[in-house]
């Protein structure tokens, strides 16, 4: 086997153990995260991306570690992400954590898994159809914060303050974040 | 279900966070930004190539992704690999449905087997419009500072806040 199948099944399986010990692969967790009783999940994702950004940058800075940046599309990433919303908030998995819960031996994240295959052929059998009509025409490109704010470390900077006020704004707002809970 | 507060199974989120962040630079040098849903290309790609070769080769989605030995594919599975590790050495016993909805909508699996067949089916479908997901386009992306991350962000946890709202009614606020 080459390398880089061992790498990303490392990676693989550190990513699923952390986020099963979060409590990510536990819809009922997720359910109570979105319902805004628990707020460990959305802070565990919000800081953890915060580090990452500022560890990025340090990489990048020593030129270590590829980018690959997602472009925007007005349309097509916004109907995304609203039709997205929709399937997480009614089901509580997302694509990855799919994948630990169906491993983890939950049934419900079996059927999800199945059903994400099916939507995924369904995406690439009508991609030649609806990407020239939803993604290109509103498509700004691979821009960042940094494109908007000069420069990579400034716009990092701000990243990390932004999502400091919103990790504060959950612990403030959510009903149970001061507390652990098990269920 | 446990209700002692002392004893949490559960990692706390700030050691999780430092967990986490360390995976995914690790990635980062090691391979690239993380996704996790191409890896459903990946997998699908491996399962349609021996039975319609041309079909895969014409359709952009298919040549445009890598097959089941592709980092990606080695990822989910990896995944799905750490969760039946953590799962196995964990106090909680899992469930096939969860708690939550099994008081909205009572104990029949096929109702909860359906509704994640088809959220399951609409969150690819978006992932694969959107060219990512929670991990591949909001926290690569964000990672990143792209603003595909972070507007894709912003509504994904708007919608399903109020997704969850709508479907779970009264029993979120009595869980409060």
């Amino acid at each position: 086997m080459s390398i880089q199948i061992w790498l990303g099944l490392i990676s693989g399986i550190a990513f699923g153990f952390v986020i099963q010990r979060i409590g990510a692969s536990n819809a009922n967790k997720m359910a109570r995260a979105h319902l805004m009783i628990e707020g460990d999940i959305p802070r565990f994702m919000l800081l953890a991306v915060a580090l990452s950004a500022i560890g990025l940058v340090g990489l990048q800075a020593s030129g270590v570690g590829r980018m690959l940046i997602i472009p925007t599309s007005l349309v097509a990433t916004g109907i995304s992400g609203i039709l997205f919303g929709i399937g997480w908030g009614l089901c509580g998995y997302c694509p990855g954590t799919t994948w630990a819960a169906a491993g983890e031996g939950r049934m419900d994240a079996v059927f999800a898994l199945l059903g994400g295959l099916a939507g995924t052929a369904v995406f690439a059998q009508v991609h030649e159809i609806l990407i020239p009509l939803l993604y290109a025409p509103t498509n700004a490109g691979q821009i960042t914060l940094a494109d908007w704010f000069g420069s990579k470390p400034a716009a990092a900077a701000l990243l990390v303050v932004v999502f400091a006020v919103c990790i504060w704004g959950i612990g403030k707002l959510w009903a149970r974040s001061g507390h652990d809970v098990t269920s | 279900m446990q209700k002692n507060q002392l004893t949490s199974p559960y990692w706390k989120w700030v050691p999780a966070s430092f967990a986490l962040a360390g995976v995914i630079l690790f990635i980062f040098v090691t391979f690239g930004p993380p996704a996790s849903s191409s890896g459903f290309v990946a997998a699908l790609k491996g399962a349609i190539e021996p039975l319609a070769p041309a079909y895969v080769e014409v359709k952009q989605h298919y040549a445009m992704s890598g097959g089941p030995g592709s980092w990606v594919f080695a990822f989910v599975l990896g995944m799905a690999i750490g969760g039946f590790i953590a799962g196995r050495t964990f106090p909680v016993q899992v469930r096939d449905i969860p708690e939550i909805w099994e008081k909205r909508f009572g104990s029949s699996r096929t109702k909860r087997y359906v509704a994640t067949f088809a959220s399951g089916f609409i969150i690819l479908f978006a992932s694969r419009l959107a060219g990512g997901c929670t991990l591949g386009l909001f926290i690569s992306g964000s990672t990143q500072l792209a603003v595909s991350g972070l507007y894709f962000g912003v509504l994904i946890f708007a919608f399903a806040m109020l997704t969850a709202r709508i479907v779970y009614g009264d029993i979120g606020k009595e869980e409060k």
